[in-house]
């Protein structure tokens, strides 16, 4: 709704839709901005996705190349959608507020085990994001053991802790607050350990690519396996401290977090048939700090793929009976891969403060991007027609009749 | 959703065949089943029987005879798309072959069972009708059928019951002469909104032998008799081309519409893409 708004005010004010953005994004923030509406974003830096996106469209171009092509009677489209989203929901405090019959923090159990191997316990649990690679990455990255002696185990209430479900964009927004707390309970307790076992005092031990050492000789360390054989065995402890090196930690977020992003379409749209041809798609998503590259790519795809599939195909269309017309898959069309051009994705990284990590979500940003970007980019084709709206999904007919109506 | 119970017999010659579909009441060949069985899940089709004739080498492959291309009823999308002999003498049709349904359905579907069939969406109605295709049926003898008398209504072919498609045969195109199938893909079933075939042999600057057929608009595919004869005899230019494409809808008559399109805007269609590929085979 809004960026078809600020597209229609743009076509009102015979302005360019990419400068009615830039007058309108919040100059970029580090540490928190409240919007009218009473939220806090938490950061960003929107006018730094739009000009990296901007740029790998080459937008003037596309401009100069659209201008071409309409003196020939060909329909060159250019959509943009630059977006903010709230998402990894979020403080239980507001949940109770609203009336959510829940609470919105996340949980995990981090088991180190004498052999060095980490069983970890979320109550988080994927259906096929990858969270699981996700999390042990982290926990690999963390506690500097291989990713491959890291084993997440969820989705099994027996022995999993509670979680509220990895739906708004919360699974690695919330769920590594939580990893990260019974991360630093570890380490915390293994340096316990270690400035006993080294005879040295905790505020001395220094921690660094999975060891535990005397802060000025490094050679006095630990690795942090010998450390969990030594916890596990307690032939050792030091008085008060328990054996085993186990944490658990329940996380629940101070604030929403904000991920953020320009997205640009380029359609031809043909006049005659009313077809869609889907040229290029450009996307550049800030979900914070990245984790996994291709996890986060793959969630960005899913998205897109989505957000246009509504843009431009997928409708339940129902008879004055109330019948389902399009209740099959030969009728009903979900977007298939042979759809669409390779999208072309660049991240950028505005860490929030909202979590440990600084990451944000990244599991809805496609979505929301790119059912509007196509949308717009179909209405810029059409502009010089006259075409202000055609109903979603922009099917060939309703282009059709939309440029015959414009034009008669 | 299952199927209700039938019967399932599997011939290994055509005479085994024809006898069992004669014999065995409410029987139905079977070929590559991917239109049979999904109506037979949906129980839109209940057969008491199937008599799968998958087996019977002597339905498939591909020859070049003296009256043109003789391919097997059994022959899949598959093979006639990347049939040497087929791309040889007749391109048009390994394209259209080429682009029916997906990948999958090319590998088990039939060019007999698609015919049989006679669904408007399908592809290759549309294009025999365009070559003069001939039907071969078989019960006991055979018995030739020519493509305009084959489909008759939705679904409903010109076989008999207890008659088993055997072979179609594409006569040789005249030379010179150049064929196009333009297909508006249905974007969740891939059958055919609208497919439109087009044959024009350009002879010292005018169109002969001008062909044109219209498929997925109305219950069986048409001949646009009145466009053809607007062009033919003439040289092909834009305004030319433009008026044949504009008396397509002539040869129309009751639209099939859907909530994908309507059949007003699959009228329009069947013009534009006309037009288009008229241009392609003049060009």
């Amino acid at each position: 709704m809004v960026e078809r708004m600020v597209d229609l005010l743009a076509r009102e004010l015979k302005m360019d839709p990419v400068d009615v953005r830039r007058k309108n994004l919040i100059p970029p923030f580090m540490d928190g901005y409240q919007v009218a509406t009473g939220l806090t974003y938490d950061t960003g830096n929107y006018e730094g996705a739009l000009a990296k996106a901007l740029e790998m469209a080459g937008y003037e171009k596309l401009r100069k190349q659209q201008k071409e092509m309409r003196a020939k009677g060909e329909y060159l489209g250019i959509g943009l959608c630059t977006y903010a989203e709230i998402c990894g929901l979020g403080p239980s405090q507001v949940a109770g507020a609203v009336g959510f019959g829940g609470g919105l923090w996340e949980s995990a159990i981090v088991r180190f085990h004498p052999s060095g191997k980490v069983n970890v316990m979320v109550g988080i649990s994927p259906h096929g994001q990858g969270e699981e690679t996700t999390f042990a990455q982290i926990v690999a990255n963390e506690l500097g053991v291989g990713v491959d002696d890291v084993e997440i185990t969820h989705g099994d209430t027996e022995k999993t802790p509670m979680g509220w479900g990895t739906y708004g964009s919360r699974g690695t927004a919330v769920g590594s607050g939580a990893l990260m707390g019974a991360i630093a309970k570890i380490k915390d307790k293994a340096k316990t350990l270690t400035a006993h076992l080294l005879e040295a005092s905790v505020d001395d031990i220094e921690y660094a690519d999975g060891k535990f050492f005397v802060k000025g000789s490094p050679s006095k360390s630990k690795s942090i396996q010998d450390v969990a054989l030594m916890a596990n065995v307690a032939w050792n402890m030091p008085k008060g401290l328990e054996p085993g090196l186990e944490a658990s930690s329940f996380f629940d977020p101070p604030n929403f977090v904000y991920p953020f992003g320009a997205h640009i379409a380029v359609v031809k749209v043909d006049a005659e048939t009313g077809e869609i041809a889907l040229q290029r798609y450009i996307a550049v998503d800030d979900c914070g700090k990245v984790i996994n590259p291709m996890i986060v790519a793959g969630q960005i795809h899913g998205g897109i793929a989505q957000g246009i599939g509504q843009a431009l195909w997928e409708e339940a269309v129902y008879d004055d009976d109330g019948q389902l017309l399009s209740g099959s898959m030969m009728d009903y069309a979900v977007p298939k891969a042979a759809f669409f051009p390779k999208f072309e994705l660049a991240m950028t990284e505005t860490l929030t403060t909202v979590n440990p990590l600084g990451v944000k979500g990244i599991g809805e940003t496609g979505t929301i991007a790119s059912t509007p970007a196509v949308y717009n980019a179909v209405a810029d084709a059409l502009a010089p027609l006259g075409v202000k709206t055609i109903n979603m999904p922009l099917t060939p007919e309703r282009v059709w009749r939309a440029i015959r109506e414009a034009r008669s | 959703m299952f199927a209700a119970e039938f019967e399932y017999h599997r011939p290994k010659t055509v005479a085994e065949a024809v006898k069992l579909l004669r014999k065995v009441k409410g029987s139905r060949p079977l070929a590559g089943g991917h239109s049979l069985l999904p109506a037979m899940k949906l129980r839109l089709a209940s057969p008491a029987a199937l008599i799968d004739i998958s087996r019977i080498a002597e339905l498939s492959g591909i020859k070049s005879t003296k009256d043109g291309l003789k391919i097997g009823a059994m022959t899949t999308h598959a093979a006639i798309a990347a049939s040497a002999v087929v791309r040889k003498h007749c391109p048009v049709l390994a394209e259209t072959a080429g682009i029916i349904g997906d990948l999958q359905v090319r590998n088990r579907g039939t060019i007999g069972g698609s015919v049989a069939h006679a669904d408007p969406g399908a592809d290759y109605p549309t294009i025999l009708l365009l070559l003069d295709a001939r039907f071969t049926a078989v019960n006991g003898k055979e018995r030739q059928i020519a493509a305009e008398k084959f489909f008759v209504d939705l679904f409903t072919t010109s076989l008999k019951h207890g008659e088993l498609l055997s072979s179609v045969t594409i006569p040789s195109m005249s030379s010179g002469a150049s064929a196009v199938y333009l297909k508006h893909r249905h974007p969740a079933s891939s059958f055919a909104v609208v497919g439109v075939a087009a044959l024009v042999q350009v002879k010292k600057g005018k169109c002969a032998d001008v062909r044109i057929a219209i498929g997925g608009v109305t219950v069986t595919p048409v001949r646009a008799k009145a466009a053809e004869k607007l062009l033919t005899g003439q040289a092909p230019t834009p305004e030319n081309i433009a008026r044949a494409a504009d008396a397509v809808s002539d040869a129309i008559e009751n639209p099939l519409g859907d909530p994908y399109a309507s059949g007003e805007f699959r009228v329009h269609l069947a013009s534009v893409m006309t037009k288009r590929a008229l241009i392609q085979v003049t060009g």
